[in-house]
């Protein structure tokens, strides 16, 4: 069954289309299927460019988890908004922007910016991993504005966005700005 | 006088700038850029100057506190920057002192006579070279001994006729902020910011005035890129 979920989110996702904002809800179990069928089976096949927002994992973590799941990360960039309050090492990039806190939700838009434009507009698959970890680090209404921004700029660009959450671990009222800021529900 | 439709906009090239003011700067107005240090002032004017080069546009910056190397080595990497830009004249950067020599004007002498002819030499350079972007970073420094502020209106005043009549668009780059004779004559206002939200420090923009056209006063954040200073609406939460 695990060997199937990552195509299933791929399909599930051509299926959808682009400028949709996805809210994509999966267990803990489940997590590195759903980030290999959007990283590769999905974004890597289409010729999409990836750009991963994280406020969970340091981006270095989750850059080898890719590359032990022998998934090509040519094309994925990440806005690592974690690894400055964790206090650990910051290597500068060209993959990587950090955002010095998930707090600075107006430098993640910027970041996103920034990646557009280096890939000269080419399609993307924007991941952002995950609303739990921003509803720690930001108020509802921040959180809601944010995503407002965020989600309807890159439906404008005509982006892949999802948004992942754990819904089990999820208070109401974000699972209510989820619903209100996205289009579709996805749940794995 | 031409109105500001007649006149053109200059189109700085700052996609976020542009967007704020509804097309660009109108062609000839000079625009005060203050705020703090390190929120990025000579960067946004040097992206106008390189944005305009881009498209042959002839700028010139009139630094009083560095060297051409320095200034460069202390913004950020801008990707559009070109050396060429330097080499065929594109861009020249001037420092204050040799304009001060040129127009044979001692810098701890600056009277009504003196701004006279530091205007009549930046004038004279933006006419022979065809300039049509001028920065001056900073504006403070050429009046920095100076405690009668009426030479300020008198310095913008006369700079103003002379850029009008070249066609040239301005920024005077100071860190004295929004009030005072330099914001009150200037015909607009970029205001750059750091703003301190429960402890992030964000980097702002805003624009509080420009005069001939109708723009965005909220403010936004910015960040300082090699593509350039990108511009977002600063989120509220509600609030």
């Amino acid at each position: 069954m695990a060997e199937e979920l990552h195509a299933q989110v791929a399909a599930k996702l051509e299926e959808i289309g682009p400028s949709v904002a996805v809210a994509l809800e999966l267990k803990v179990d489940s997590y590195f299927d759903v980030i290999r069928g959007l990283v590769d089976d999905f974004s890597a096949r289409k010729g999409l460019c990836c750009f991963y927002i994280t406020a969970s994992v340091p981006s270095s973590t989750l850059s080898n988890a890719l590359v032990a799941l022998e998934v090509d990360t040519k094309d994925v960039r990440f806005v690592d908004c974690i690894s400055h309050t964790l206090m650990g090492k910051i290597e500068p990039g060209e993959r990587v922007a950090h955002v010095e806190s998930p707090s600075m939700l107006e430098y993640v838009v910027l970041k996103i910016e920034y990646f557009a434009r280096q890939n000269e507009g080419k399609k993307a698959l924007v991941i952002i991993d995950s609303v739990n970890s921003f509803a720690i680090h930001n108020d509802i209404k921040m959180l809601s504005e944010f995503f407002t921004v965020l989600l309807n700029s890159l439906k404008v660009r005509e982006a892949y966005p999802v948004v992942l959450s754990l819904p089990d671990s999820l208070k109401p009222e974000v699972k209510e700005m989820l619903a209100l800021v996205c289009d579709y529900t996805l749940t794995i | 006088m031409a109105t500001s439709a007649q006149r053109g906009r200059c189109v700085t090239g700052i996609d976020g700038l542009d967007n704020i003011l509804g097309g660009g700067i109108p062609t000839s107005n000079i625009v005060l850029v203050t705020g703090p240090s390190g929120t990025g002032k000579t960067t946004l004017a040097m992206e106008f100057l390189a944005r305009g080069a881009v498209h042959g546009e002839i700028g010139i910056m009139v630094t009083t506190q560095e060297g051409q190397e320095k200034l460069l080595s202390n913004i950020p990497r801008l990707d559009f920057l070109k050396e060429a830009m330097f080499k065929k004249g594109t861009i020249t950067i001037l420092e204050l002192a040799e304009v001060l020599r040129s127009a044979g004007v001692s810098p701890t002498q600056m009277d009504e006579a003196a701004v006279d002819k530091l205007v009549g030499a930046l004038g004279k350079v933006v006419s022979t070279a065809k300039v049509t972007r001028l920065v001056i970073d900073t504006v403070d420094t050429i009046l920095t001994d100076v405690k009668d502020e009426t030479l300020d209106a008198i310095l913008l005043t006369r700079l103003s006729e002379v850029l009008y009549k070249e066609g040239c668009t301005a920024m005077l780059v100071s860190s004295r902020g929004t009030s005072g004779v330099l914001a009150a004559v200037s015909d607009g206002i970029v205001l750059l910011g750091n703003l301190d939200r429960k402890g992030d420090l964000l980097r702002t923009m805003q624009v509080v005035k420009m005069k001939g056209t109708s723009h965005s006063r909220a403010r936004y954040v910015i960040d300082l890129t090699s593509y350039g200073v990108l511009v977002t609406p600063l989120l509220k939460g509600g609030s």
